[in-house]
């Protein structure tokens, strides 16, 4: 009767005291890139490939992965949408599961970036404070190749309009001549 | 042997249920000039372009040189045209316009250079030919317009007022060309045009459309002749005696005398019965011997020929058939 | 002065009548209209006022220091855009002027009335039309040379370019005689032209966050002219390869293919001295 009594204590207890969402199954996400630092030139095209694992005994539910680039160094302004078309795959897992993703990025500015992987709970059952799952940094170094700039674009933009103008000009008054014999 | 270049059988054009052109026939033969008239509106520019194959028949048929009007490619080798209101591209001299015109026609571009030329100064152009044509007065233009119609040595020549808007100098030197054309070169020329002295003076035959319909055809005598055109004169006498002239004269047979208050020293004559021309200088002869027998002095007698110009307005008026 | 037409003294026409030799008529017709065309000084104008264009937009490219790869990228896409826009009008409304032109100066008559193949005219006309594309894309070479240097599209710029662009020409430049055939007012056959090609242009200029459903992609998919261009900025901006959106060509060619067919069909019935296929 006691031993009743005091289990029935024990759940009253325990439902009443809040639960995290995701308490029961926790998400690790690993990124794995071959190399982890990556080296290109403005413009280049690269591959990062992240592992999301499912470590909890429930499934997962759905989940977002999104991608991210931020500038580490200097005042860069980064347009993430401009690196990557596809910046978000929606997928869920179940327990124990792991499912690699790719993500295609092509290096639009230069300078020194991160790039990483946020997992984010996807759908209707977010509570709003659940944990972000974040994956390590991916270190990318972008060379710059500077072509162009405003003098080496000058003789372009001064002398085609000019030896064109030149041109109309002439026949404009060739045409002129040949209008004024009368 | 001159051979036939143009002939025509009831050709008709209709345009939405109207009729521009009746069954209207023509002939025309080597080296002739063939006058085309009527009013406006008669149907002159749309039996041109009929027969230079701008316009398609409603029916009837039609050759140019022997080629009949299935052949278009081959009548539009042998034909040169001058249309009415003809344009000119602007920016082109007029030794460039010759030029592209004849190499449309299939000459090579060295050729077509000394064609040009050969046709500028047949025209009186070889000083202006570098010109823009927008800088070449109306006079000039018709001539260019003319050379340009000769460019492919053609059988046949199409002239639709070819002296409109030219003060009397030019149309005389266009009138100059057209019989060169047809003299110097042997070609047949139809010439559409209001000037009926002018056509008179250069047209062997002639055409009179009225209502899209030929009213009458053939030399200028026989039009006149069909249109039964008194021949008349003029007498002057003095003027005290101008009684006594008409009583000798009230005898004479289908005689009739006139006089205006502004010359009442004068009596207009004519002959208003039927008869050739020389029946008609008869009739007049007798007239001056009656006058002369009488005493009278005669100051001035004028004979005055019928002209095309009577016969044009009294048929295209009355719409004689 | 008396002037006489004598025969002339060099072989004649009528020596070539029976079998004409020298070059194709309608070589002969492009090449004079092409001469009108640009010794009477309008194509370089027109040409002045473009590289004015291309210069401010590429200067003002270059002075930008931020620039970055992609927007470098979009400056490429930008200075074709204009080609293409500028050579296309300038096409159309020289083609709108050619039959209905021709019957308002009152020129027309004169060239139905020699033996030059009706097909031959239109043809010719075309080519001359065709000319104002040329040059403007000639014009833009050098200005995407510029931007283009070290982004590595340069070769698949130009070659994007020139294809695509000669493709919206020639179905544009046939549509535009075609309109000319059909009017005898050349006021008429011009603002047609053009109200046709704004129409087809202005949904390029739609803001590109708009949302885009089917019917968007349907008028996008049967618009030559944006359907041209949208394929041309999927290489270029987006990076796709090539063979990801040919779909986006289908309708460009098409264009060139039934208008240019049908110029060429009905041509002869076309080319009269007043307009409608009945007429004459």
């Amino acid at each position: 009767m006691r031993a009743a009594l005091l289990f029935a204590l024990l759940v009253g207890v325990l439902t009443w005291l809040p639960v995290p969402v995701l308490a029961a199954a926790p998400l690790s996400v690993k990124v794995v890139a071959e190399p982890a630092h990556i080296e290109t030139v403005l413009g280049g095209r690269f591959m990062i490939t992240t592992e999301i694992t499912n470590t909890g005994t429930a499934p997962s539910g759905e989940i977002l992965a999104h991608l991210n680039v931020a500038s580490i160094e200097g005042s860069v302004y980064v347009d993430p949408e401009d690196w990557s078309p596809s910046r978000s795959q929606q997928l869920s897992l179940r327990p124990g599961e792991s499912r690699k993703l790719t993500w295609e990025i092509q290096a639009v500015n230069a300078g020194h970036f991160a790039a990483y992987v946020v997992v984010v709970p996807f759908g209707d059952k977010v509570a709003g404070k659940e944990p972000l799952m974040i994956s390590p940094l991916v270190d990318v170094e972008v060379a710059t190749k500077p072509t162009l700039t405003a003098g080496g674009a000058l003789p372009v933009v001064v002398l085609v309009p000019l030896l064109l103008g030149l041109a109309a000009a002439g026949v404009f008054f060739t045409a002129r001549r040949r209008g004024s014999d009368r | 042997m001159t051979s036939t270049t143009v002939e025509a059988v009831r050709l008709t054009k209709h345009y939405d249920g109207r009729s521009a052109v009746e069954d209207v026939s023509v002939s025309a033969s080597q080296g002739e000039i063939v006058g085309l008239l009527g009013p406006n509106g008669a149907g002159k520019t749309t039996t041109i372009r009929l027969l230079t194959t701008v316009l398609q028949p409603t029916s009837g048929e039609f050759s140019i040189a022997g080629y009949p009007a299935t052949s278009s490619t081959e009548i539009r080798r042998c034909v040169g045209v001058l249309p009415e209101s003809s344009g000119y591209p602007a920016h082109q001299t007029g030794a460039e316009y010759l030029r592209f015109y004849a190499r449309l026609y299939g000459v090579s571009r060295s050729q077509a250079r000394s064609l040009s030329a050969e046709l500028l100064t047949a025209v009186g152009l070889e000083d202006r030919g570098e010109s823009r044509i927008s800088t070449y007065s109306r006079g000039m233009r018709q001539r260019l317009g003319i050379a340009r119609a000769m460019i492919n040595d053609p059988v046949v020549v199409f002239l639709d007022e070819p002296t409109l808007g030219l003060d009397p100098a030019g149309q005389a030197q266009v009138l100059d060309l057209i019989r060169s054309i047809a003299k110097a070169r042997d070609a047949t020329v139809v010439l559409s045009t209001h000037l009926l002295p002018e056509v008179e003076e250069v047209c062997s035959k002639v055409v009179i459309l009225h209502h899209g319909r030929v009213l009458v055809s053939g030399s200028v005598g026989e039009v006149i002749k069909t249109a039964l055109i008194e021949q008349s004169a003029q007498l002057r006498v003095p003027l005290d005696l101008i009684e006594r002239a008409r009583n000798v004269l009230a005898g004479f047979p289908g005689l009739t005398i006139n006089q205006t208050a502004e010359q009442p020293e004068v009596l207009i004559l004519a002959v208003d019965r039927p008869g050739t021309d020389s029946t008609h200088r008869e009739v007049m002869n007798e007239v001056l011997a009656a006058v002369t027998a009488a005493g009278i002095p005669v100051l001035r007698f004028e004979l005055e020929a019928a002209r095309l110009s009577d016969a044009f307005l009294k048929m295209t008026n009355r719409g004689v058939t | 002065m008396t002037l006489q037409v004598a025969p002339p003294a060099v072989g004649t026409v009528r020596d070539v009548r029976a079998g004409a030799q020298g070059q194709s008529r309608l070589l002969v017709v492009a090449e004079q209209e092409c001469r009108d065309l640009w010794t009477s000084g309008r194509g370089l104008i027109l040409l002045f006022l473009f590289s004015v264009l291309l210069s401010g937009v590429t200067y003002l490219t270059s002075t930008n220091q931020a620039l970055n790869f992609l927007e470098q990228r979009e400056s490429v896409n930008l200075v074709l855009q204009f080609a293409v826009a500028v050579g296309v009008l300038a096409t159309l409304v020289v083609s709108a002027d050619g039959i209905s032109g021709e019957r308002e100066r009152g020129t027309l008559e004169t060239l139905l009335v020699t033996p030059v193949p009706r097909r031959s005219i239109i043809g010719g006309k075309l080519i001359a039309a065709l000319s104002l594309w040329f040059a403007t894309f000639l014009v833009s070479i050098p200005y995407v040379w510029v931007l283009a240097r070290g982004v590595g599209i340069l070769g698949r710029a130009l070659a994007l370019g020139f294809c695509v662009g000669t493709l919206v020409a020639i179905g544009l430049g046939s549509i535009g005689l075609l309109i000319s055939a059909a009017c005898n007012s050349n006021k008429t056959s011009i603002a047609a032209s053009i109200f046709l090609l704004l129409i087809l242009f202005a949904p390029t200029q739609l803001p590109s966050g708009l949302p885009q459903g089917w019917f968007f992609e349907v008028l996008l998919r049967a618009n030559p002219v944006a359907s041209g261009l949208a394929y041309i900025s999927s290489i270029l901006v987006e990076g796709h390869d090539w063979t990801q959106d040919l779909a986006l060509l289908i309708t460009p060619l098409l264009t060139a293919i039934i208008a240019g067919g049908a110029l060429i069909l009905a041509g002869p019935r076309l080319v009269r001295l007043t307009r409608g296929v009945n007429a004459g």
